[in-house]
C-alpha cells in the first residue's frame, strides 16, 4: 500500500479554518494564520505501547512512508507527506497519528494543497469552494455538566501538594481540573477553533479527533538541525486598564513563586534539550507574553542539534515537561496520578504534526476541549510551589477555563 | 465604680452601658473550637476552612488567649449549610463569589442597622432614661429583641428574593 503524495499551489487567500468542511476526521495546526487543515483518511497509526507511545508512532510513520511516491511542485517546509498526531498525556491508550488525504497548508503568503491516495480509498471533499461557507451552528447556551474532581476535593489535593513540597518530596507539580459542559446541539469543532485563533492569534490553534484547543506553549520545533521550545509557567490576569496591566506584568515578574514555577519548567525542558545540542541559548530572565485573557512568563530555548534526532523521538524524551508534570518529574507523575482525581487524557500532551523527514512542531495540549457530539470537557491546570495558596490556584483554574467557555459560546 | 454611677445628672455622659451592651452582645454565642475542632465537626478538612477564613467569610467574634479564632455551633450550621450547597453541585468558586457579594451587600446592612440603633435607640433611651441602671436595662433589652427580629427580617426577605428571581428565571427558560 504505497502512498501517493502530490502537492500543488494553491491561488487562495481565505482563511485556513474556512476552506475545511466540517468532518469527524478534520485536522487543524494553525499558528497567525499559518499552518494547516487537513481532513480525510489515508493511514491512521495507533501506537501498541503506551510506554513506547512516542517511539512506536513514529516507527509506524516511517513504515507507512517508506515507500511513498511524493510529488512536491511547491516546495516549502511542511509541503509534501505529514502526520498529524495527539498523544496521551499518561502512558495510557488513545495516542493518534493519521496521514489525512487533503492537507492545504499556508506558510509565508504561499498556500498549498496536498493530496495523498493510497491506491483504493474513497474519493475525499475537496477544498470549500469559492463563496460556499459551512452552516452556521444553531446556538444554544452550553451549560455546566460537572466535574471529575470536585473542587473542595481539588483544593485539598493543592494542600497536599503543598504539603508534600514543604517536606521536601517535592519541588513543583502541576494540578488540573476538567470541566465538563453539555448543549443541545452538537459542537463544531472548526466553529469553535475559528474563534481561538481569532482570540488567540499567537497560539497554536489545533483539531484532533474532537480535541481542540489554542495553546502558547510550543514543546518543540524540529527544522532541520534547529531545535526550538518556548516554556511558559507562571500565570497571572490581564486588566483592561493599561496602568493597572502593566503593573501586572511587574508584579508578575517580580514573583519569586512565579519565577521559581517558571525556573522549574525551563530546566526541565533545558536538561533534555542539553543532551541533544551543544550550543543551547537558554536566557536567564523570562519575559511576559500578554494573551487576551492571562499574562504568562515565557523562555525561548533555542539549540543547534549535535546529531539529527526525529521530533517524536525527541518529544517522548521530554513529555511531560515541568511546566505540565512537575519536578522531580517522576514523584511529580506520581503524585498527579494519585491525588488529581481525574484522567487527564490528551491534556497537557503533545499536539502537533510531523515529516518523513524527522521534522515537527508539537505543541502542548492546554487551553483546550474534547468535544464530542454536544458534549465537552474543559481543562486548567496551575503550578503549585511551597507558596501556593489553595483558593488562589483554584481561582487560577477559573480564569484559565473562561477562554474555553468564551470559545464554545458559553459566556 | 460602675461607668456613670457617680452622675447626678439624668443626661449619662458618652459610652454609658457599652460594657453591658458589649457584654450582651458578645454573649449570644459560645464559641468553643478552633479551624480543625471545627473543620472535623462538620466533617470536612481545614483546607476549605482555611480558605473561607481567608477570604473573610468564616468570621470569628472571639478568639482564645492566644489569639487563635474560635467558632461557636452556629458558625458550625453555617459551614454545613455551605456544604450542603457544594454537595449539592455548586462549585466552590461559585459558591465563594455569592458568599463575597452577599458580604458586601450585608456589610452595608449591618453599618446601617447599627447606625439605626445607634441613633434611634440608644440615643433616645440615653436621653429619656430617668437612671444609668434604667438606660442599660432598657438598652439590652432592646438589642436583644432588634438582633433576632433583624435576622428574622433579613433573611425572609433573602427568601422572598430568591423565589420570585427563581420563579422569573424558569418562566423566562419556558418560553
Amino acid at each position: 500500500m504505497a502512498l501517493a503524495v502530490t502537492t500543488t499551489r494553491l491561488s487562495e487567500s481565505r482563511p485556513l479554518l474556512a476552506l475545511a468542511p466540517e468532518r469527524p476526521d478534520t485536522v487543524a495546526w494553525l499558528c497567525d494564520g499559518d499552518g494547516f487543515v487537513a481532513w480525510g483518511n489515508a493511514v491512521t497509526l495507533d501506537p501498541g505501547e503506551p510506554d513506547q507511545r512516542f517511539l512506536d508512532a513514529d516507527g509506524l510513520f516511517r513504515a507507512a512512508t517508506q515507500d511513498a511516491t511524493i510529488t512536491d511542485e511547491v516546495g516549502v517546509p511542511g509541503g509534501g507527506l505529514i502526520a498529524f498526531g495527539s498523544f496521551t498525556f499518561a502512558a495510557v491508550a488513545g495516542s493518534k497519528l493519521r496521514i489525512p488525504q487533503v492537507i492545504v497548508g499556508r506558510r509565508n503568503g504561499v498556500t498549498w494543497q496536498t493530496v495523498i491516495t493510497t491506491g483504493h480509498d474513497l474519493a475525499c471533499d475537496p477544498p470549500l469552494a469559492a463563496g460556499v461557507t459551512r452552516p452556521v451552528p444553531a446556538h444554544h447556551q452550553p451549560r455546566f455538566a460537572g466535574s471529575t474532581n470536585p473542587d473542595v476535593h481539588w483544593l485539598d489535593a493543592v494542600a497536599q501538594a503543598r504539603a508534600a513540597i514543604r517536606s521536601g518530596a517535592l519541588d513543583k507539580v502541576v494540578l488540573a481540573r476538567d470541566y465538563a459542559v453539555w448543549s443541545y446541539e452538537p459542537f463544531s469543532p472548526l466553529a469553535i477553533a475559528e474563534r481561538l485563533s481569532a482570540t488567540f492569534p499567537q497560539c497554536y490553534t489545533f483539531i484532533f479527533d474532537g480535541l481542540v484547543g489554542a495553546t502558547p506553549e510550543l514543546l518543540l520545533r524540529v527544522a532541520g538541525d534547529t531545535v526550538t521550545s518556548q516554556v511558559l509557567a507562571g500565570t497571572c490576569a490581564r486588566d483592561a486598564n493599561e496602568a493597572r496591566d502593566t503593573a501586572l506584568t511587574q508584579a508578575l515578574l517580580a514573583s519569586q513563586k512565579d519565577r521559581d514555577e517558571h525556573a522549574f519548567a525551563v530546566a526541565s525542558v533545558a536538561d533534555v534539550l542539553a543532551l541533544h545540542s551543544n550550543d543551547l541559548n537558554v536566557p536567564n530572565t523570562p519575559y511576559v507574553l500578554k494573551l487576551a485573557n492571562v499574562q504568562h512568563l515565557a523562555t525561548t530555548i533555542t539549540g543547534t542539534l549535535r546529531q539529527p534526532i526525529r521530533a517524536l523521538s525527541l518529544a517522548g524524551q521530554m513529555h511531560p515537561s515541568a511546566a505540565v508534570g512537575g519536578t522531580p518529574r517522576e514523584n511529580a507523575l506520581a503524585f498527579i496520578a494519585t491525588h488529581e482525581g481525574m484522567q487527564r487524557g490528551r491534556y497537557a500532551a503533545p499536539i502537533g504534526y510531523v515529516t518523513p523527514d524527522g521534522d515537527g512542531e508539537f505543541g502542548i495540549a492546554l487551553r483546550c476541549a474534547e468535544v464530542s457530539g454536544a458534549r465537552a470537557r474543559l481543562f486548567a491546570g496551575v503550578g503549585i510551589v511551597a507558596e501556593s495558596l489553595p483558593e488562589a490556584e483554584l481561582a487560577e483554574t477559573h480564569l484559565k477555563l473562561l477562554a474555553m467557555q468564551r470559545a464554545l459560546g458559553s459566556i | 465604680m460602675r461607668v456613670g454611677e457617680n452622675m447626678s445628672s439624668s443626661t449619662p455622659p458618652k459610652g454609658t452601658g457599652n460594657a453591658e451592651l458589649q457584654r450582651a452582645v458578645s454573649a449570644n454565642d459560645d464559641a468553643v473550637y478552633d479551624l480543625p475542632a471545627l473543620a472535623a465537626l462538620v466533617g470536612t478538612t481545614p483546607t476549605l476552612l482555611e480558605a473561607l477564613e481567608r477570604s473573610g467569610l468564616l468570621l470569628a467574634n472571639q478568639h482564645d488567649a492566644t489569639g487563635t479564632a474560635l467558632y461557636s455551633d452556629a458558625d458550625a450550621a453555617a459551614v454545613r449549610a455551605g456544604l450542603t450547597l457544594l454537595d449539592a453541585g455548586l462549585p466552590l468558586t461559585e459558591l465563594l463569589t455569592i458568599a463575597q457579594h452577599t458580604d458586601e451587600a450585608i456589610q452595608l446592612i449591618a453599618k446601617h442597622a447599627v447606625d439605626a440603633f445607634i441613633a434611634f435607640v440608644r440615643d433616645p433611651v440615653h436621653g429619656t432614661a430617668t437612671s444609668p441602671t434604667e438606660a442599660i436595662g432598657r438598652l439590652v433589652t432592646a438589642y436583644e429583641q432588634m438582633l433576632p427580629a433583624t435576622e428574622t427580617l433579613v433573611a425572609h426577605h433573602l427568601r422572598r428574593r430568591l423565589i420570585s428571581e427563581a420563579l422569573e428565571r424558569l418562566t423566562a427558560d419556558e418560553s
